[in-house]
This record gives structure tokens, sequence and C-alpha cells, in this order.
């Protein structure tokens, strides 16, 4: 299991099959919780991941699948869309600046 | 919002047996407002199959595949309402806004929909409408308050 500091999230990738759905849900909302932040919330295909995403988050059913595109990537599985526990932790660790284990 | 969300393609009293009839509903809703191919109703299907769209507070957003963006003629959603709900793997779905999207035109829409979803009332406003009006309202009002 790796650590990743919440400070040195600059750009979170949420990836989901199509990017068109619940990712693109998933990221409008912490879009708004992390706009003092500072980071870049983007959604994409969990096929396209972007190279400079620091950290990936993405549904539990598609995590082996982000992890074969993105094997070098942080990545967090969640399970629920809206107020995954899972998901709350990244936003603390970003907001408070203290590590995340991944 | 008129183009993205077209009245006709809100339907308020929908009965389904299964979660893939609703899906198919929704589906069929998106291709009659001429958002989509036929042929994309399937990969609505195949999507659900790998993960459920279920999003929380009797609400499921079902969408085609990244394969089935060919077959989206444009960005649109559909609202269907199930008062008697439907089964979605044990969770009770009482509302499906199915999806086509090539771009991101509806991102802004779908944002509105999570703030909806993330305030109690609001969220049983949304299952409980019974006109068009007040759900185009609704998602149309959280949509200028994001904009803010």
């Amino acid at each position: 299991m790796a650590t990743i500091n919440g400070k040195d999230i600059r750009k979170l990738v949420v990836a989901c099959d199509a990017g068109m759905g619940s990712s693109v849900m998933l990221a409008s909302t912490l879009r708004k919780q992390l706009g003092k932040s500072g980071v870049t919330v983007e959604h994409s295909p969990v096929n396209s991941i972007p190279a400079d995403a620091d950290l990936v988050v993405c549904h539990s059913g598609l995590a082996a699948r982000a992890r074969s595109v993105a094997p070098s990537k942080p990545i967090v599985p969640f399970q629920v869309f809206l107020g995954d526990p899972a998901v709350t932790k990244v936003v603390k660790a970003i907001q408070q600046g203290t590590d995340l284990n991944v | 919002m008129s183009e993205l969300l077209d009245r006709r393609a809100v339907r308020l009293d929908e009965t389904a047996a299964d979660k893939e009839e609703a899906i198919r509903l929704c589906g069929a809703a998106l291709v009659e407002i001429g958002a989509a191919e036929a042929g994309y109703v399937d990969t609505m299907v195949a999507r659900e199959k790998s993960v459920s769209t279920y999003v929380g507070e009797g609400v499921a957003i079902p969408h085609g595949t990244l394969d089935g963006k060919a077959l989206v003629k444009r960005d649109a959603l559909a609202v269907l309402r199930f008062p008697a709900g439907v089964d979605w793997d044990g969770e009770q779905v009482t509302v499906c806004v199915g999806i086509a999207a090539a771009g991101d035109g509806h991102v802004e829409l779908l944002a509105a929909l999570a703030e909806i979803l993330l305030d109690e009332d609001q969220a049983r406003s949304l299952r409980e409408a019974t006109d068009v009006d007040t759900v185009i309202g609704l998602l149309s009002s959280v949509q200028e308050e994001a904009s803010e």
C-alpha cells in the first residue's frame, strides 16, 4: 500500500467506462468541494486516463481496468457515486494536506 | 436547456417490470426525440451490466458505453419516473435519468442533478414530481445557482 500526501495531488481524475454519466456527476461534485484547493478535477473514460493525473478515482468494478491502463497511478476505488467514504477521505486529505493510503 | 432536456423526454408515469425494461424505456425516449440511433439502447443495457448506474436517493442514470457514443446524434437527457419503483440490484429506483452524450453538453445538467441528490428535500421533490414543469424547473433552478 502506497501513501500520497493531499498536497501533492494537483490533478484528480474520475474515470468510468464512457466518461459520460456517473463519472461526470462525481467530478462535478468534487470540483465544487475542491474548488478552493486549486486542484484540477477531470472526468475521463477509463481507457484514456490522462498521463498527468496524480490520483484516479473510479468505481470498484472498473478498478482492475484502470490499474492496467495506468499501472503507475494511485487509484482509489469507490462503491457509491455520491457520498462514498473512500471519496470523502480523498477530499479530506486534499483539503487538510494529510496523507492518504492508496 | 430546452435542447438538452426536451419536455417530450420527461415522462413521469412509467412502469417497468425490471431494470432492463426501465433502461430500454429511457433509451426509447432518447431515440424518439432524435438524440440517438436505435442501436444506442443496447449499449445502455450493456453498460449497466458492467457497472450499475445507480447513484443514490432512488435515482439511476443509465447511459451507453464508449462505443455507443458513435450512435449519439446530440447530447440529451430523458427523465423517466416510475412511481411504483423498479428493483435495481436491491435498490429501489423511482427516477431514471437516461443520458445520450457525445460531448460535454450535458455536464452542467448532471452537476445540477448531483446537487439535487445531495439535498434530501430536493431529492424528494424530484422523486415525487408529477408534472413536467416541476422536473424541468428543479433541474434548471439548481443549474442557475451552480453557475453563480
